[in-house]
């Protein structure tokens, strides 16, 4: 206890230069020469630095509350509601109306229900999800020669029942994609470009937006800093966009443009665009000409080519919102390590083909 | 003109603000809290916001300005602003991860100043909750030395020491203290 205490006022004087020279020039060779006294050395000057910030803080805290006392806050004045006297009809007037008016409401409401429904019976069928229903010929013979012991990265052998895509929204792990393309799963990886396959868990799912979260289960999962942007304003009838996903084992890229602000059946949620999609495409970010991400690829219409859906990225942006606090991960300030919007197409595929993965699915 | 008048004017204030000039503090204080005021209540925030935020912004800007590197290259009233705005705007994302695009051109690059403002603040709170489990008599001993500047003497004095070695043997067992109860703190945030 002594000796610490001598210690930290040595430590003290020298940092407030107090010390003689040759006292100063001694001290210095010993921290030098001691890493322990150099550590406790910057620590005292880190806690002193702090401690001298944190009083100012506090001071300066003060006195600007006393300077905002000053500052005339002229209180509203109390509203007194001011109320009209009106002459109120008689009573049974107000009844037969409100009678009235429940059967026109019944009626109307029960009128739009049966249209709907009419409606929506003749065309569910012109809508299709596309996840892919992946092929399992090769299943029990790369399952047998699968080696055990091997720790690289590889894929399951079993290509899984379905497939779809996502795209990763954080450094650390996190991947939006469909609901419809996880759900029901037992279990669910993600590879990427390169092949290298991580196990994910689902940890928060949206039906009525068709969006749900998956977690990199690797917890020391770290990736390269994310190049693009969530642009949740609605983007303009026409825009061109492109989209990067795995219908097939490879990704595929493809180019198209905004062709109505709503998705199928005047679903407000989604995009009509038209662009190519096929099975395997959902849940692909869909993406402006500046590489930010104004949707995610869902479905498309069966009946005609080249019509697909996606989900408004403003969705994406309350899905983030509104997930439970425990399940975020410590805020990620992405600095936008790229600048896309400058570079050639060709360019902005390259750096973003990292950070779109394929979504395999077994159950 | 008027404008190259004003950076000179804003910079004579900056360094009052750097040598605790309470008369400077005041003037950029009532000067640029009405417009902070106004863009929050036009964002539907309330006064109580306008306040946290804007002296937030002061704080920032008192430290760079304490640090000595700050050179002002905008009107003062542009800085402000822009901090506030930032600030503000980090409030209303929240938990939001990739970065929101907002579209309105930023004028100033604030990256750096935000990214140090942060760290301070996580060093300050951590500063301030140790001061908060300290109790008495080591808040006020360490307070009246290390921040208020006092002598040994007037401290020894103060708190009934004998001698101002004594009080000098207090301080140092309270140093020790309020050292441990903040690495505790610090070296678990790292």
């Amino acid at each position: 206890m002594k000796d610490q205490i001598q210690l930290l006022q040595e430590i003290e004087s020298y940092l407030e230069g107090q010390l003689s020279d040759a006292e100063r020039a001694s001290f210095e060779a010993r921290r030098q020469a001691d890493p322990v006294l150099n550590a406790q050395v910057e620590e005292q000057q880190l806690f002193l630095q702090t401690l001298q910030q944190y009083g100012r803080r506090t001071e300066l805290q003060q006195q600007m509350d006393r300077i905002h006392e000053h500052i005339a806050t002229p209180k509203p004045a109390n509203v007194v509601p001011i109320r009209k006297s009106t002459s109120y009809p008689r009573r049974r007037t107000i009844t037969n109306l409100a009678a009235a008016a429940c059967i026109a409401l019944v009626t109307s409401l029960s009128t739009i229900a049966i249209m709907q429904r009419a409606a929506k019976q003749k065309t569910t069928a012109q809508y299709e999800d596309v996840r892919r229903v992946l092929n399992n010929i090769q299943r029990s013979q790369n399952a047998l020669i699968n080696n055990m012991n091997s720790t690289s990265k590889k894929a399951p052998a079993n290509p899984g029942t379905y497939g779809g895509t996502g795209f990763a929204i954080s450094t650390n792990g996190y991947i939006i994609t469909n609901y419809h393309v996880v759900q029901g799963a037992d279990s669910l990886y993600v590879q990427n470009n390169k092949g290298e396959a991580y196990k994910a868990t689902s940890i928060f799912e949206d039906i009525s937006s068709d969006l749900a979260i998956l977690k990199i289960a690797d917890s020391t999962f770290k990736s390269q800093p994310l190049p693009y942007q969530l642009k949740p304003q609605p983007v303009n009838l026409g825009e061109e966009v492109f989209t990067m996903g795995y219908p097939r084992d490879e990704i595929v890229y493809g180019k198209g443009y905004i062709s109505a602000q709503t998705g199928f059946n005047g679903d407000t949620v989604a995009y009509q665009v038209s662009i190519p999609v096929n099975p395997g495409n959902s849940g692909a970010p869909l993406m402006d000409s500046e590489g930010n991400i104004v949707g995610i690829i869902t479905g498309k219409q069966t009946t005609s080519d080249g019509i697909a859906f996606a989900v408004k990225s403003a969705h994406l942006k309350r899905l983030l919102d509104e997930m439970p606090k425990e399940k975020l991960p410590r805020r990620e300030w992405t600095r936008k390590s790229a600048h896309l919007e400058s570079m050639s197409r060709i360019d902005q595929i390259k750096k973003l083909e990292d950070f779109v993965y394929m979504v395999k699915v077994y159950n | 003109m008027s404008d190259h008048l004003n950076i000179a004017r804003d910079r004579e204030l900056l360094q009052g603000l750097a040598r605790n000039d309470d008369k400077s503090l005041e003037i950029i204080y009532l000067e640029n809290f009405p417009v902070i005021l106004r863009m929050v209540q036009q964002n539907n925030g309330s006064d109580d916001d306008a306040k946290d935020l804007f002296q937030e912004a002061m704080i920032i800007l008192y430290e760079k300005v304490q640090q000595g590197d700050f050179d002002l290259y905008s009107k003062l009233k542009t800085f402000l602003y822009a901090v506030c705005r930032r600030l503000w705007l980090k409030k209303l994302q929240g938990n939001t991860w990739i970065g929101l695009s907002d579209h309105i051109e930023e004028t100033l690059p604030l990256e750096d100043t935000m990214e140090e403002h942060e760290k301070r603040d996580e060093q300050f709170r951590i500063m301030q909750k140790s001061m908060g489990s300290l109790g008495e008599p080591c808040k006020t001993l360490l307070a009246d030395y290390y921040l208020h500047k006092r002598s040994m003497q007037d401290i020894a004095e103060k708190f009934g020491y004998t001698n101002a070695e004594n009080a000098k043997n207090q301080k140092y067992k309270c140093l020790m203290r309020l050292k441990k109860l903040f690495f505790d703190q610090y070296n678990d945030t790292k």
